[in-house]
């Protein structure tokens, strides 16, 4: 019994830890200092390099990091999914070389890294809306108009209007929409809410945009497996998945109308047409949002993944293994992605990331 | 004629603890059951009241009666039986209450609710126990507070306090310091009046002072059964001769 | 005895026995190769270290959330708002939601681990109380996610489909049982944190109920009490303090349940009366959303849940300490 009570109070101050652990995100100058040795060059030239962030670009960057190691030996690359956000706390705190998000790292976050920090983009995925409705005989189209009313809440059965007049043919039940949603932090909902904001002020302002949302109506599940799971378990639900997860596990989807007007089914093709679409008005920094995309094809609830890395970090072979391997990323590396179910990116923004690799190590001619 | 035995025959699984036991307790009088350690005396004590039902793998055949009635049978309830043949065991073994609901504990389970007539059975068991005058003052203190003598008082008590007709004494004075020995010993003599005793001991002097009859056990058998008198000065039995001279044992 | 003794000693040769009263090993060490004094010094150290550890882990919390503490204060508590896009932060729905569900799963847990504890210990034969007691083990050994999934697949259905709308005809004129269940809310998770805490209760309580002495069951039995008046009126008194160690120590556990009580109990920051409604524990939010979180009083509002949660964790196994002190020293109190 006494032995029970210890295993209680262990438990406890793992939990704590895992907390102090976690906390130490504000950079303090021996963090600074000790960035150069953060990667560890082993005798015999090997070299590692770390990163962390974005559990959605994981399997890619697994991927990406054995098929690199066959195109150069002595670089390993290790990264660990530990989710953006704490891949921006890690890079901040220098403990790792590259940080992968979701999001692009916000002003503030910026003003607390305390140099200039590089957004390159690495992939594109997307967010899509999946239901449990039986016996449709095709898949359900979405206006804007209703998939922010659905998520606000004022939408309550499934046969409101707002969905049906976009439905004329399918036979809508008056079965109540249970709305489903991450309840864990996530890129994914992050992309959700930037694109309900655009469509809609009134989410804007009520509701807004952050990885994590005071949700006006709806149950949380774990990751995309716990919102696809509750969504499978519950007539009636509505949750948004990760592209790769519903074409994985081959999830009844929703079409959506995009900014153009037309009605699109989420495919990787419409994803990268999301981002071709946006070229024009990307930001220098390349810390844009491609949700409700202008292009004619665009899937409008789409998003990249960057990685993010001091502009200002040490030359030496650290760093230029890093920036060898994510240009090989931009190149290469892009082939990887549609097997896997990711978005590659179009052409015209392969080019614009590596001329920002550039700055950190000019291209060999 | 209170009880009668006859051809018990107890078994713990494989092992006969007491073989064809036949012997018949008088009423209001004391009949004390001696012999070496594990001749079986305390397991023939136990089944006078079905105490050893609880034992797992435990068999009987042979029968008891009390005043004629069969004990052992298919319709008889045991927890009946009890309520008319008490038991007080060798360790005093109080419940964690206070003295008071110790006494009252066997009354309150045979059905008594009535809040005065527990507390006049309950000082009437105290008395009868001669523990009343000890513990009048703190009734409602916890009964592990007392004495070694006090604690095995306070369970007398506490089975008299249910009135039986019967009570089972298995060695009840033998972890008892002499003088709460004697005490123990002048209450049985002054209780035979009430009701009939069985009691189990080692001490073969207590035997003589509070005995009418004595029933001597060696090996599971009852070796020989006789007035207390005569078992002590005149043994029919070589075995019992030899046990009660300190020949062996 | 004591005579053979005394001979022995008398027959040893001298010199062995001054032998034996020195210390062992070379000359030149004997001076301070001391291991008692050593070992007790050693050991002080181990003893100290939970101590500093303690004190270190309090610190770490209070320093990571002083932001939330500053900015917020005891408001912290009450303010149901939980809002990371304004910046707001209370911990009212979380605390909420994680007494509910404790209480839930103490309600079902405790009569029913009493009841097999009760059904192992003083009914079942032999071999059942072994093989049953292997389980109940078992029990304690499934990975929390295991619950988790199982909860969300198997369970979370049932809620929906079958005890929910049997509640809400039967008790549904309680505010409890009201409303529509979507199978993941506060019951379900309640259910859940039962069948989690289950083993506790069922395998202390079992250990705790063993070890009455049997003289006090047979002592109730030769008063005429039937085997129930023994086990509720004897035995179980006997063991109450045991018994409530058990519990604490189980709400101990149902408090800081994360994943699997995450995976069911919808995840939804709200009071609300019914128990079919989603609701939201301390332990949950902080692993949902502190790798995500962004912003320091974030990050300290999430820190300072946990230090409620430690706080309260904290206190509940100082009772349950209390309640197993108490109940060895009544032990004593028998046995002298």
């Amino acid at each position: 019994m006494l032995s029970t009570l210890g295993f209680r109070t262990t438990a406890v101050l793992a939990l704590a830890f895992a907390f102090a652990a976690c906390n130490k995100s504000s950079p303090t100058p021996s963090d600074t200092q000790a960035s150069s040795s953060a990667a560890t060059q082993a005798s015999g030239g090997n070299i590692t390099i770390n990163g962390a962030g974005s559990s959605f670009v994981y399997p890619l960057l697994s991927r990406w990091s054995a098929d690199y190691q066959k195109v150069s030996p002595t670089v390993q690359i290790n990264y660990q999914s530990v989710g953006s956000g704490a891949g921006i706390r890690q890079v901040i705190a220098h403990t790792v070389q590259f940080g992968a998000t979701d999001g692009p790292m916000t002003d503030d976050q910026l003003k607390e890294a305390g140099a200039p920090v590089l957004h390159i983009p690495l992939v594109m995925g997307a967010i899509v809306p999946t239901y449990n409705l039986p016996e449709l005989p095709h898949a359900i189209r979405f206006t804007s108009d209703a998939l922010t009313h659905i998520f606000l809440g004022d939408v309550k059965t499934w046969n409101d209007p707002k969905i049906a007049s976009a439905n004329p043919d399918l036979k809508l039940p008056s079965t109540p929409v249970v709305v489903v949603h991450r309840s864990d932090g996530s890129g994914s909902t992050y992309i959700w809410a930037d694109y309900l904001a655009k469509v809609s002020p009134e989410w804007k302002t009520k509701v807004g945009v952050a990885t994590s949302l005071n949700w006006p109506v709806g149950i949380g599940g774990k990751g995309n497996e716990g919102v696809a799971g509750t969504v499978r378990q519950t007539p009636g639900a509505i949750g948004y998945v990760e592209l790769t997860y519903a074409l994985q596990n081959k999830l009844p989807l929703g079409e959506i109308k995009n900014a153009a007007g037309s009605f699109i089914a989420p495919t990787i093709e419409s994803v990268t047409a999301a981002a071709a679409g946006a070229l024009a008005t990307l930001p220098d920094d390349l810390r844009y949002s491609i949700t409700n995309s202008p292009g004619d094809k665009a899937w409008p609830a789409s998003g990249t993944t960057w990685a993010i890395v001091y502009q200002n970090m040490p030359a030496g072979p650290e760093r230029k293994s890093l920036v060898s391997f994510l240009r090989w990323t931009l190149q290469d590396g892009q082939k990887a992605c549609a097997p896997l179910s990711y978005a590659p990116l179009p052409a015209e923004l392969v080019e614009k990331a590596a001329a920002k690799l550039d700055l950190l190590e000019p291209a060999k001619k | 004629m209170k009880m009668r035995a006859s051809h018990l025959t107890v078994r713990y699984g494989a092992k006969v603890a007491i073989k064809d036991v036949s012997i018949d307790i008088h009423a209001n009088q004391v009949l004390a059951l001696i012999g070496p350690s594990g001749c079986g005396k305390s397991t023939f004590l136990r089944s006078l009241n079905r105490m050893n039902d609880t034992v797992p793998g435990v068999s009987v055949t042979g029968q008891v009666q009390l005043d004629g009635e069969p004990i052992y049978g298919p319709e008889v309830d045991a927890v009946l039986v009890r309520r008319r043949v008490g038991m007080v065991f060798q360790k005093s073994n109080p419940f964690p209450k206070s003295i008071f609901e110790n006494v009252a504990y066997g009354l309150r389970v045979g059905g008594l609710r009535e809040r005065g007539a527990v507390a006049d059975r309950v000082e009437q068991a105290l008395r009868h126990a001669a523990l009343w005058d000890e513990v009048k003052d703190r009734l409602h203190e916890s009964g592990l507070g007392l004495s070694g003598g006090q604690q095995q008082r306070l369970c007398i008590a506490r089975a008299l306090a249910v009135e039986p007709e019967v009570l089972l004494m298995d060695e009840p004075a033998s972890a008892l310091d002499p003088i709460a020995t004697a005490k123990v010993e002048e209450l049985v003599s002054d209780l035979r009046d009430q009701l009939t005793i069985v009691i189990v001991t080692h001490n073969m002097q207590q035997a003589a002072r509070v005995s009418q009859r004595t029933g001597f056990f060696y090996m599971g058998k009852l070796v020989e059964v006789g007035e207390t008198t005569q078992i002590f000065t005149r043994p029919k039995e070589r075995e019992t001769e030899d046990y009660i001279t300190g020949r062996f044992g | 005895m004591a005579a053979v003794h005394t001979g022995s000693i008398a027959t040893t040769p001298t010199t062995a026995r001054r032998h034996s009263l020195q210390r062992r090993g070379p000359p030149a060490l004997r001076g301070w190769i001391t291991l008692d004094p050593l070992f007790r010094k050693v050991c002080a150290a181990f003893g100290l270290s939970i101590v500093s550890l303690l004190g270190f882990v309090v610190y770490e919390l209070l320093r990571g959330s002083s932001a939330s503490l500053a900015r917020f204060g005891a408001s912290f508590v009450f303010d149901r708002i939980w809002d990371p896009v304004a910046e707001k932060f209370g911990a009212a729905t979380f605390v909420y939601g994680t007494a509910v569900t404790s209480v839930i799963a103490l309600l079902i847990a405790v009569p029913l681990g009493i009841g097999i504890a009760i059904f192992l210990v003083e009914m079942a034969p032999r071999a059942v109380r072994e093989v049953a007691g292997f389980l109940v083990e078992l029990l304690a050994a499934i990975p929390s996610i295991v619950y988790g999934l199982w909860g969300l697949f198997v369970l979370a259905p049932i809620v929906r489909d079958g005890l929910a709308p049997v509640l809400r005809t039967t008790l549904g004129f309680l505010p409890l049982f009201t409303g529509p269940s979507y199978g993941l809310g506060m019951l379900t998770a309640g259910l859940i944190l039962a069948v989690m805490v289950l083993p506790f209760i069922a395998a202390v309580s079992r250990d705790v109920l063993s070890a009455v002495p049997q003289m006090q069951r047979e002592g109730s039995l030769a008063l005429g009490a039937t085997k129930w008046e023994t086990i509720w009126h004897v035995v179980l008194p006997y063991g109450r303090a045991g018994i409530s160690g058990a519990v604490i120590l189980a709400l101990g556990r149902a408090l800081g349940e994360t994943m699997a009580v995450t995976m069911v109990i919808g995840n939804s920051p709200q009071i609300v009366a019914s128990l079919f409604a989603p609701g939201y524990t301390m332990s949950s939010v902080i692993a949902n959303e502190y790798s995500e979180a962004s912003g320091q009083l974030y990050l300290s509002s999430l820190t300072e849940l946990g230090l409620l949660l430690f706080v309260v964790t904290f206190a509940v196994n100082g009772v349950a300490r209390l309640l197993i002190w108490r109940m060895s020293r009544g032990a004593e109190g028998s046995r002298a």
